[in-house]
């Protein structure tokens, strides 16, 4: 406390000098007495220490507390000490006057881009409603109005983009998925950040800074694994994530390529699909292992470990829980717990996300019939014959630990009793290369 | 340095070939009456015909005896070959740990189923045949040596081809995992001395012969001598300060004496 004191005390000084002038009926205080902010918030007589806003605690064992019933503080410890004495001036009435002439700009700049919109989306009715021979040509036709959504699409987005509560809003965590540093719980998660998330994805400018910050990083990450350990050339040819895919073991994020523990892994896992587009879309989830030992042909074999098709995603229905698709109209495969034999190299179990064409789901009854064998189930084959398209992936690994064999048991696998062991090689027979050379 | 050294063959040659020279100028001029010590400096020249190029060398030439002075410490001239080099060619057979390639620097890059060494050196990690290829969608410039399972196969594969690989492992009954064991003790048979480890109850039954051809007890064993004797030494009581206090003697003692040795050893340095 008395770090963020000292870091906030001129920023509290200044509040006082300003504030006490501007508004004379607003008192700043420091951190000895109670906030006059988490007075106006806490209504109900409770004291601050009892509940806790998250916007204003700055004490690291309310904070703890707060996270464990799933709830970040918001921002920086600092920032919220100093908002703790601030008088709650909203943000556009700040008294100061570059920043109110820096706003009149942007708010000049959002107004022209409104009118843009507008006459964009006049424009666009104009040519719909035309014939396609006054247009030019059913194909002209189609390419000027495509060209003229995705100008319409860029202008939604430049409208807002400048504008600082938005920043602010998407950086305190109510625009993006990735807003909880650790995985507290699932369900306190669904149901604290549900009601804020879809109000922000279904926009499309913070659908465009999540896409942004995902690609800034994540992707990255994920595609570097995707490709190190040789996952797209081995399951599938070729994968260009678009959407965003985190898995949860036992609510725990697994981050991609991670070794995860055969007992973990024996439940079916969640994930969290978080689409950028518009729009909802049907897809097809697979879990694929390509490293099967198979000592016979001394080579590796492919594994189908779960298999699911019409899975409906979208911007805001992002959670999808394995153990809970629909059996009779989703499920091909149900989940099986992967397992690694003793000795046998690291299994790569990957996960993709592949989107069904025209989001028009599969007849579940004819996949199902002709997709019942895991082991000869090879996910190009899939993707060839539903003409599906990989648009997320996902990877963990598993390897022989101390609760294999357990699980082992409960699936019933057969290989249980043997491990493998390396093979020994023969040296190739000394041959004496260019006698006459030899002194 | 170079030129008095080069010159003194030249002049080796002008003692050889002037006194024919003079001796044939005086009998064309014997009413020559000057002295010869005045005459023959200032007449030769004029006479002597030019020594014909192909007499003088061309280049400067450094017999060994002259090169290796002043070398001593320098890098030798022709150090030793380091046998680098292809040791596999293309399309022969290679086992796991076969060098195919010794080289200074990366020349070539390990490709499928090669690695490279410490020292760059590629080696193959999977048998097969030897291939030498460019990859250009890997990477523009740089050649790769990799080894392919059948005779007829070809590097690089394409992009989005699965890749080929082999498992080289066979099935054994699992094992358990051996249970935590106390000691290392050494066993003598027929077949040599054999170092192994035995249970921890056993590690109590008096001495065996252990690492280092001894026979005694295990450490730990020895570590618990003074308990097993009945050794107990007294615990510390802090309000005991005729205890404290003679320790604190003892050790000002120890150090004052330690102090005066210190002092002597350094009187006597000075004083040689």
């Amino acid at each position: 406390m008395a770090q963020c004191e000292r870091a906030s005390r001129p920023l509290l000084q200044c509040l006082r000098t300003t504030y006490i002038r501007g508004l004379p009926s607003v008192q700043a205080r420091g951190f000895q007495s109670s906030a006059p902010a988490s007075e106006a918030q806490v209504e109900d007589s409770q004291p601050f220490h009892k509940n806790p806003d998250p916007s204003l605690v700055s004490s690291p064992r309310l904070e703890r507390r707060l996270m464990r019933q799933g709830v970040n503080p918001v921002g920086s410890r600092r920032r919220r000490a100093a908002l703790q004495s601030s008088s709650n001036i909203p943000f556009e009435q700040l008294p100061y006057q570059c920043f109110q002439e820096a706003r009149k700009v942007l708010l000049e700049d959002r107004a022209e881009k409104l009118n843009e919109i507008e006459s964009m989306r006049q424009k666009i009715a104009r040519v719909q409603t035309q014939s396609a021979e006054e247009a030019g040509g059913e194909q002209a036709q189609k390419s000027r109005l495509r060209a003229m959504q995705l100008h319409l699409e860029r202008l939604k987005i430049n409208a807002d983009i400048n504008d600082p509560l938005v920043k602010r809003k998407f950086e305190d965590g109510k625009g993006r998925a990735g807003s909880l540093r650790q995985f507290t719980g699932w369900r306190t998660m669904l149901m604290t950040m549900l009601p804020a998330r879809i109000g922000d994805m279904s926009k499309p400018i913070y659908r465009f800074l999540a896409d942004r910050k995902w690609r800034e990083y994540r992707r990255k990450i994920l595609v570097q694994r995707i490709t190190q350990m040789k996952v797209t050339p081995d399951v599938l040819p070729h994968c260009d994530p678009v959407v965003d895919t985190k898995l949860y073991f036992n609510k725990r994020q697994i981050q991609p390529g991670d070794f995860v523990e055969a007992k973990t892994s024996a439940e079916a896992p969640k994930l969290d699909i978080q689409m950028f587009e518009r729009g909802e879309k049907l897809v097809t989830i697979a879990v694929a292992d390509p490293d099967v030992p198979n000592v016979e042909a001394d080579s590796f074999d492919y594994k189908m470990h779960f298999l699911a098709v019409n899975v409906p995603i979208s911007a805001v229905n992002t959670k999808v829980d394995l153990a809970n698709l629909a059996e009779d109209s989703q499920v091909v495969l149900p989940w099986l717990a992967p397992v690694a034999q003793k000795g046998s190299p690291y299994h790569r179990l990957s996960i993709f996300i592949m989107e069904q064409k025209d989001s028009k789901p599969l007849d579940f009854a004819a996949v199902k019939a002709n997709e019942a064998d895991r082991d000869n189930t090879l996910l190009r084959t899939l993707q060839a014959r539903y003409h599906l398209k990989a648009i997320g992936a996902h990877l963990f690994r598993s390897q022989w630990d101390e609760t294999t064999l357990e699980v082992m048991q409960q699936i019933g696998y057969s290989g249980a009793d043997v491990e493998l062991r390396r093979k020994k090689v023969e040296p190739l027979p000394y041959k004496r290369r260019n006698p006459s050379s030899f002194r | 340095m170079l030129q008095p050294r080069l010159l003194a063959p030249m002049r080796a040659l002008e003692r050889v070939i002037t006194p024919s020279i003079r001796s044939s100028s005086a009998a064309i001029r014997p009413q020559s009456i000057f002295p010869r010590s005045l005459t023959a400096p200032l007449s030769v020249p004029k006479t002597t015909p030019t020594i014909p190029r192909t007499l003088l060398p061309f280049s400067q030439v450094r017999f060994a005896s002259h090169a290796s002075q002043g070398t001593a410490n320098r890098h030798s001239r022709d150090p030793a070959g380091k046998r680098l080099g292809a040791k596999r060619t293309g399309g022969e057979y290679v086992v796991p740990g076969c060098i195919i390639f010794r080289q200074r620097g990366s020349l070539w890059f390990p490709g499928d189923n090669c690695a490279m060494g410490r020292d760059h050196t590629i080696y193959a990690t999977q048998a097969g045949y030897v291939r030498y290829y460019l990859d250009p969608e890997r990477h523009p410039d740089r050649r790769y040596i990799g080894v392919v399972f059948d005779k007829d196969e070809k590097l690089p594969r394409p992009r989005n081809a699965p890749s080929r690989r082999r498992l080289n492992m066979t099935t054994i009954p699992r094992a358990e995992p051996v249970e935590f064991q106390s000691d290392l003790v050494a066993s003598i048979d027929e077949n040599g001395t054999q170092v192994g480890s035995i249970e921890a109850v056993k590690a109590e039954s008096g001495p065996q012969l252990r690492p280092g051809y001894m026979y005694r007890e295990a450490n730990w064993v020895i570590g618990r001598a003074a308990e097993k004797a009945g050794i107990v030494a007294p615990s510390y009581n802090r309000r005991d300060r005729w205890l404290a206090w003679r320790k604190r003697q003892a050790r000002a003692e120890r150090a004052a004496q330690m102090k005066s040795l210190k002092g002597k050893k350094k009187s006597s340095k000075k004083a040689k």
